[in-house]
């Protein structure tokens, strides 16, 4: 709780998770053939601090997006899932103000044995075809 | 090519899931054969262990036959940390199990082709036909071992293709 107070005051914002559906027809959607159902997973508060540039990974940029764990185990508990690493290895990218962002490791903060805070590192999505 | 390269895939994908039934893989919240196109999937910013990933390399026609032959490089990509239970000191054997399971996978070298794009799938005339894979040298990244084998997957361009 004092952990979503503080994303609050530091302009705290939502995230999108953009996470995949259970899919059926697994033989065309494994090659490519059938687009995945897709559900946008709302994650609220969350603040994203864009790390220092550095020349690696082509020149794209680095951000940080500090996530709530509380709302992450909403969602979680929303969505029926084991954990929260189940909720992140199901999401394709993370959009957040309207930015696409892929998700390049995830880390976790603890107090008393209890996750406060999500630390995703995230990379600029390239934009895809329409 | 792309109905070869799905082709392939799917064959693969079922000899594997009677090869060995315990590799699987969660993926986008589905069990599947521990087999996947890594240009299918979301893009990993780490590939999953014990898993075999399919990687679309070169790709090169003869078009001096009767009907355009295209010939597409693949690269099968696999890698362990062995298991829980031997605390990953059995690395070894499970990369060698892999070697043994994508032998097993890729024979008999060829499959029919069919179109995925219909459902059920379109048996076409010809078939897809590979040749044996050549395995790179083992590479070690501390608790992971893993290696990849390439091959040429061939088809016969069909009317319609």
């Amino acid at each position: 709780m004092l952990a979503d107070a503080l994303l609050r005051s530091l302009a705290g914002t939502t995230a999108l998770l953009r996470v995949t559906g259970t899919n059926t027809s697994t033989s065309q959607s494994e090659v490519g053939l059938v687009a995945t159902t897709f559900a946008d997973v709302v994650i609220s508060p969350v603040v994203m601090r864009k790390l220092r540039p550095s020349w690696q990974d082509a020149g794209q940029s680095k951000w940080e997006l500090l996530v709530s764990a509380t709302g992450v185990g909403q969602q979680v508990s929303a969505l029926d899932l084991a954990s929260a690493q189940s909720l992140f290895a199901m999401t394709l990218a993370v959009t957040v103000a309207g930015q696409d962002f892929l998700i390049e490791s995830i880390a976790a903060n603890e107090a008393f044995g209890q996750v406060y805070l999500y630390r995703l590192l995230l990379r600029e999505a390239r934009p895809q075809a329409v | 090519m792309q109905n070869a390269k799905d082709s392939f895939y799917m064959a693969l994908r079922a000899r594997l899931a009677a090869i060995n039934p315990d590799r699987t893989v969660l993926l986008r919240g589905s069990v599947r054969p521990g087999i996947l196109v890594e240009e299918a999937e979301a893009p990993f910013n780490q590939l999953p262990n014990d898993v075999f990933v399919l990687r679309w390399l070169g790709l090169g026609t003869d078009l001096e036959l009767a009907s355009t032959m295209a010939a597409e490089e693949c690269e099968i990509v696999y890698h362990t940390c062995g298991t829980q239970t031997f605390g990953g000191l059995d690395r070894g054997r499970s990369l060698g199990a892999m070697d043994d399971e994508l032998v097993a996978m890729l024979q008999p070298f060829h499959t029919p082709k069919l179109s995925y794009t219909q459902t059920p799938p379109a048996a076409m005339l010809t078939q897809v036909f590979w040749d044996e894979p050549a395995f790179t040298p083992i590479v070690t990244q501390r608790d992971l071992i893993g290696r990849s084998a390439k091959l040429m997957v061939y088809s016969y361009q069909e009317q319609g293709e």
